[in-house]
């Protein structure tokens, strides 16, 4: 999308001062703290960050799976499923009817590691037709026909005979395209993808990545894809959030993020992945540091002790707030801030 | 550099020869072997003294269990592992039994991919890295304390955190500890399996630099066996590529890199994602999976998943066979194809 102006409709979902905490014996986790982001309809969306950003807890608070002692806090997260139908799934309860029709159906859900998200007791067809009579009035016998049309659009050679084979007898990419099958079975406007491949070698990464994009052309839904391959973003997505101890640090087009980041952070990031014939350029940058205990949170902006471009002074103690660079990107770091006198 | 070591005459510290490891298949009531998992199936290779060389592939492709039989964790099923010890003496690593092993094993070490499993958490850091002191009667009591801090500092740990257990390190921490276990007793040659693969970028790249500087310092030599093109092309200087349990390519790595000879080198560099939107590459995308090493497609194993194969490569098994200057490959194509590498793929700015 290369529209300045998106109005209203083309959001899909609106995640405003989102704040999902969770309350342990040794403190309370902010895990997400104040999160602000648009996803807008049919296109690629990619959270990136460390481990311990905040980016999977974002994604199980949209369908609210995240778990006790974790609640989210504040917060509204809006799903417009098309004209005047907005959703604030925030406020629904966590058991509601309503609640049950979005996940699967409007919203679906892609996990790392497909083995623990497949039961290993049933067949792939059960549990993929069993997904689908939950969610569309369909016969048993169209449920299975849908079950092997899909996993015929992922991919799957014969999906006649695979229908009945037990996720333990598929291999790694295999499996990958199964749960992708029974994620899109239902027509959802958004896939929430959650390190999908990480887990895969790189051929098989490419699949399914190839994938992904062919099904997003052919059902145009939108995609959030939550990595920390900055690699894989590059080549999926089109806008891009970088989140950092559970805040958005900068969020900005794919281009701009790679070619004009304004944020230490992510200019940190950048800096410290080796890249694919750039091995003569010397060393590699890593961040300094490590991202730090979650009970043990900076003061000020939450990078400081890791940044290259601290000032001193004023970054230990003044939490930034969000700049607006551009009408499509924002950054929260005091070097881009207005003076306030 | 080390196709420089390699070209300068320098012995090999460790020579592979025709290196298979099988795993049986036991069925049935009295568990007859009914197939063989040829893992590693001759498997040919040198390391030479201060240089990294990295074995890449796909999982099951049998990179791992090469990996433990050169530290002998594992037992081949045949070929031969000749190492050079410290003392310039030439050791059969592959016929000798564990107690002939012992003094060699100080000499060769492992480190592994998962700083969570591989460290015992009921130990304190110090019991973790002290340990291979105690076993081979180096150090005890103050000095095998003194060793272990000198060894904390060095990979860029606080001493004062030796009395602590692996769950009060981050995974980055816990990877240095797994570094300094492996280097507390100066080995020669450490084997790293996977060693950065579960961490996050930016301690990807303190760990790689420390790797490194370490070799540097202690003149070690690595064999690096990673699935990360990209790390790899960092950290290495010679590649061997691997393909259900055979090379299929072995080069210097900026002659593999920028001139892969073998269609499955190039599918694997073509596969790595880019991280810039400006170069989103055309990848080749290989079709369906790596085989079952049990029962592997005829002739080139690689021939089903090729987009050039021809007749001839669904009979005849190619060979490893040089090409060029420190540049072998296993394809009957070789010659004739024109294969991409990373600069073909990608603009170079």
């Amino acid at each position: 999308m290369s529209d300045n102006h998106r109005t209203d409709s083309d959001i899909l979902l609106d995640i405003r001062g989102l704040k999902t905490y969770f309350h342990l014996d040794e403190g309370t986790v902010r895990a997400v703290d104040g999160v602000d982001f648009t996803v807008p309809r049919g296109t690629t969306i990619g959270i990136v960050g460390e481990s311990g950003c905040g980016k999977s807890v974002t994604a199980f608070s949209i369908l609210q799976l995240v778990e006790r002692p974790g609640r989210i806090e504040e917060g509204s997260i809006v799903l417009n499923t098309g004209g005047q139908n907005r959703v604030d799934i925030a406020a629904l309860e966590h058991d509601s009817e309503e609640l049950r029709q979005i996940r699967g159906k409007d919203i679906a859900m892609i996990f790392q590691e497909p083995m623990t998200s497949l039961s290993m007791m049933y067949t792939v067809g059960f549990q993929m037709a069993e997904a689908i009579r939950l969610h569309m009035d369909v016969s048993k016998e169209e449920a299975r026909d849908r079950a092997i049309e899909m996993l015929q659009a992922v991919g799957i050679p014969r999906p006649e005979q695979r229908f009945d084979a037990y996720p333990f007898e598929l291999s790694g990419g295999m499996r990958q395209r199964v749960m992708i099958a029974m994620a899109l079975s239902c027509d959802p406007m958004l896939l929430i993808a959650d390190e999908p491949t990480t887990a895969l070698d790189v051929t098989t990464q490419a699949q399914i990545l190839e994938l992904m994009q062919r099904l997003q052309e052919e059902f145009g839904m939108a995609i959030m894809l939550i990595t920390h391959d900055l690699g894989v973003v590059a080549e999926m997505c089109s806008e891009v959030v970088v989140m950092y101890l559970g805040e958005v640090v900068e969020q900005a087009d794919v281009d701009t993020i790679f070619h004009n980041p304004q944020h230490p952070y992510t200019q940190a990031l950048l800096e410290s992945i080796p890249r694919l014939g750039h091995s003569h350029e010397g060393r590699l940058n890593p961040i300094l540091g490590s991202v730090p205990d979650p009970y043990h949170r900076p003061s000020g902006c939450p990078f400081h002790p890791r940044c290259t471009q601290v000032i001193t002074g004023r970054c230990e103690t003044v939490h930034p707030e969000i700049s607006q660079l551009d009408p499509r990107h924002t950054v929260r770091c005091l070097l881009h801030e207005e003076p306030h006198g | 550099m080390a196709d420089t070591a390699a070209a300068s005459g320098k012995a090999p510290l460790l020579k592979v020869e025709d290196l298979r490891k099988h795993f049986p298949i036991r069925q049935g009531f009295f568990g007859r072997v009914v197939a063989q998992v040829r893992a590693v199936d001759g498997v040919t290779f040198d390391v030479y003294p201060g240089e990294t060389m990295a074995v890449v592939g796909e999982s099951g492709c049998g990179k791992t269990t090469a990996g433990r039989c050169l530290v002998r964790a594992f037992e081949p099923t045949g070929g031969s592992i000749v190492y050079r010890n410290r003392n310039g003496q030439e050791v059969a690593l592959d016929s000798l039994d564990n107690k002939e092993l012992k003094p060699v094993r100080r000499e060769l070490r492992m480190i592994f991919q998962d700083p969570f499993s591989s460290l015992n958490p009921r130990m304190t850091v110090m019991d973790i890295i002290g340990d291979p002191l105690k076993v081979h009667r180096i150090a005890s009591g103050s000095e095998l304390e003194d060793r272990v801090a000198d060894m904390l500092l060095r990979v860029g740990l606080r001493p004062e955190y030796m009395r602590r257990y692996p769950h009060a390190f981050s995974g980055g921490q816990r990877q240095r500890i797994g570094i300094a276990k492996a280097l507390i007793l100066s080995p020669q040659l450490v084997v790293a399996d996977e060693a950065v693969s579960a961490l996050d970028v930016s301690v990807q790249a303190q760990i790689l630099n420390l790797l490194q500087d370490l070799q540097a310092e202690f003149n070690l030599t690595y064999v690096f066996i990673a699935h990360d093109l990209s790390v790899v092309e960092y950290i290495a200087n010679r590649v061997s590529v691997m393909y259900v349990g055979k090379l299929v390519e072995k080069a210097a790595t900026d002659e593999l890199y920028h001139n892969p000879k073998h269609p499955y080198t190039e599918a694997l560099l073509s596969a790595v994602p880019r991280p810039d939107p400006r170069e989103r590459s055309q990848r080749i995308v290989l079709e369906g999976d790596v085989p079952d090493p049990a029962h592997p497609p005829s002739g080139c194993y690689f021939h089903p998943r090729c987009r050039y194969a021809q007749d001839v490569c669904a009979t005849e098994t190619p060979e490893l066979r040089p090409i060029g200057e420190g540049h072998e490959v296993a394809c009957h194509l070789a010659e004739d194809l024109d294969l991409r590498g990373i600069t073909d793929l990608v603009p170079r700015d």
